[in-house]
């Protein structure tokens, strides 16, 4: 016991120690406003019959979106055979991991019945995309748990007391095309139907468009992708125990602008295509979003910040060299992708078509998270990242320097051209 | 390398066997989807709004049958505007939709559809996701943000509850008393025709303008007034084949009442 004192003691002036304060601290709150929400009921909340999704909604898709880079780098390295980014790869699994688990924390806050979270996986209605998204993030929350073991078995504690279930472990490593191969094909199916969740939404028409999928399965690459690469630079700039390799993390970011552009040509399509006719609700949604209250949303957090800059910045070689313009490129990319998950739910629900009939009557409604709405929220991205920041000092999450050793199944050195 | 390539080929070949399980299973179980229009019976409602008033006693009366916590409405009267002086309104129950949007949604399967068209809700295994609230194009469907634990302020005056209250997290919506329907149906009533077997909201209105009964009968009072008049029906370009029919307001129409 005083040894644990004494230890405490040593530690909360340092940064390591107020940093865990302070996420303790945020747990905490989150822990208070998520039991009040399972006492009092979701009356405590902002949403409303007219705006059922908000904060929460957001949250949830913001973490499985931007967990995308684990299937997205597992699928470069071990089916493409781009081997000497496996490390980079490694930190996207666990970033992976971190973010589902952040989703299904979001979920179980945001459901009426917590208390029923099993039904969703007894009974099955195979008609809805909600369905079939469940079911993709079980399993695939699965195959990350078998794809992070590896990482789970350098504990240091574990392979001490346990060393024979952290060889085992350790030896999953061994299956990591299969698990790239299946993890591919469960994410590219709910990474898209999440978009395809509002896309099917006959009444409203801002929605309901089959690209959707399509933006939502890229938008969720390149936040991935920047999340991975933020996160793997960051802690190599606050720890020792994090090293990154940085010509691997530039050609990745040049990579990543490449795919911005591709994510610009999607969104200028997108919005293109809506502007041309007019439509009852479609239109005036887009208002909103455009002109609005989403409009400061849309403007500098998906588009000027969240895309354009990021991608001149990410293509421009002086300041994708520089540390510093290549991190905040990586995090403005992160907040577009969130930005437009915030966007694409509310402006549908903020835009209430009546069902009068003659001409369509379209009228506005308004939804402000409340305190309990970000105190819970604020909570599970703490989680998110107090389990990173363990696994940057106990797990080596984030150590290039890992090229080729733990990888049995071929023997390559980090600068050779790998032939299948 | 080639542990590589093995484990990749086994992978498909396990692939196209489970694929191929997967289609055979499909080939014998044969899931299709079932809208509820097979039923030996089609429930509908035609609403007159020529001859509503907008009094709001079938909101009351729904509220003490179904229990309903007074913040909620399962069968709103709207004011739709007014023709020639005359105020116009529209009550709006649940549309019952042959192509229901919240029965397609529904991850669990709670909503679905009866034989006889009624889109029902399983209280008992919503997990409370709200999907179906943000899918459904009529906004008939209403969430329990708090439980209703207190005083029905319509009972007794409007009637007494005939279903159990639904627990805080899910959503409720109307199913056109489907309660009165089958109790009255087991001793030979005619949903319709005899009071007790109709929805109650159609059998309080003090001015008939809500009629109830089976489409596949040809001589059921609905089917006798949609042949006869001209009708509507909410949001028809979105597809769903709502059972609820509107007859509308018209200049003729005013003066006739």
């Amino acid at each position: 016991m005083s040894t644990i004192i004494k230890t405490i003691r040593e530690n909360i002036t340092r940064p390591w120690g107020l940093w865990l304060l302070f996420l303790g601290a945020l747990m905490f709150t989150a822990v208070i406003a998520g039991l009040s929400v399972f006492w009092f009921g979701l009356s405590i909340t902002n949403l409303t019959d007219l705006v059922p999704w908000g904060l929460w909604i957001t949250i949830d898709l913001s973490s499985i979106a931007v967990s995308a880079g684990a299937f997205s780098l597992c699928a470069g390295v071990y089916l493409f055979g781009l081997k000497r980014y496996a490390p980079i790869a490694r930190t996207a699994t666990f970033v992976g991991l971190i973010g589902y688990t952040m989703a299904m924390l979001a979920l179980i806050l945001d459901i009426g019945r917590p208390d029923r979270f099993w039904k969703s996986l007894v009974y099955w209605n195979t008609h809805s995309l909600l369905w079939e998204v469940t079911m993709c993030v079980m399993l695939y929350l699965t195959v990350l748990l078998f794809e992070t073991m590896p990482i789970l078995a350098s504990f240091e504690w574990l392979r001490r007391k346990y060393p024979r279930i952290a060889e085992k472990m350790e030896q999953v490593h061994h299956y990591a095309p299969v698990l790239a191969i299946i993890g591919l094909g469960l994410s590219s199916l709910h990474q898209s139907s999440l978009g395809a969740v509002y896309g099917v939404i006959k009444a409203r028409p801002i929605w309901y468009k089959p690209e959707m999928s399509v933006l939502f399965m890229f938008s969720a690459i390149v936040g991935g992708i920047a999340l991975t690469l933020l996160a793997s630079m960051l802690s190599a700039r606050l720890t020792s125990k994090a090293k990154v390799n940085d010509i691997l993390v530039e050609r990745v970011a040049q990579f990543l602008g490449y795919l911005m552009i591709g994510y610009l040509y999607f969104r200028f399509w997108d919005w293109l295509a809506q502007t041309y006719t007019y439509e009852p609700g479609r239109t005036e949604a887009f208002e909103l979003l455009t002109k609005g209250t989403l409009s400061f949303n849309f403007w500098f957090g998906e588009m000027i910040f969240g895309a354009l800059i990021p991608t001149f910045l990410l293509l421009y070689k002086p300041t994708r060299l520089s540390p510093f313009w290549r991190m905040l490129s990586f995090a403005m990319v992160v907040g577009g992708v969130v930005a437009f998950r915030y966007d694409t739910n509310l402006v549908g629900l903020l835009t209430v078509i009546s069902y009068l009939p003659g001409e369509a009557a379209i009228s506005y409604t308004s939804y402000h998270p409340s305190l309990v709405e970000w105190a819970a929220g604020l909570g599970i991205i703490s989680y998110g990242l107090l389990a990173f920041s363990l696994g940057v000092k106990y797990l080596r999450v984030v150590d290039h320097r890992l090229v080729s050793g733990e990888h049995e199944t071929v023997q390559v050195n980090a600068d050779e051209t790998v032939r299948a | 390398m080639t542990e590589n390539n093995f484990s990749r080929r086994d992978f498909i070949k396990l692939t196209a066997v489970g694929v191929a399980v997967a289609a055979g299973a499909k080939a014998i179980t044969k899931v299709e989807a079932s809208t509820g229009a097979q039923g030996e019976h089609q429930w509908a409602m035609v609403i007159d709004q020529s001859k509503c008033t907008g009094c709001d006693q079938c909101n009351l009366v729904c509220h003490a049958h179904n229990d309903i916590n007074p913040d909620i409405q399962w069968n709103k009267v709207i004011n739709a505007g007014e023709i020639n002086g005359k105020m116009v309104y529209l009550p709006r129950p649940c549309m019952q939709c042959e192509h229901a949007p919240c029965v397609e949604v529904c991850p669990v399967g709670a909503s679905y559809y009866r034989d006889d068209g009624i889109v029902m809700m399983d209280y008992d295994k919503c997990i409370g996701c709200r999907y179906c609230e943000v899918a459904c194009p009529y906004d008939a469907r209403s969430f329990n943000w708090e439980a209703f634990t207190g005083d029905n302020p319509a009972v007794p005056e409007w009637g007494e509850p005939e279903v159990e209250r639904r627990p805080r997290g899910v959503p409720e919506k109307c199913a056109f008393c489907y309660n009165r329907i089958d109790r009255g149906m087991a001793v030979g009533l005619v949903p319709g025709v005899d009071a007790e077997a109709t929805p109650a909201c159609c059998v309080a209105c003090p001015t008939g303008a809500r009629a109830f009964g089976d489409l596949k009968d040809p001589n059921s009072n609905v089917s006798q007034i949609l042949r006869a008049h001209p009708c509507y029906r909410l949001r028809e370009n979105l597809g769903t084949n709502p059972r609820v029919y509107y007859l509308p307001v018209t200049e003729e129409r005013v003066v006739e009442g």
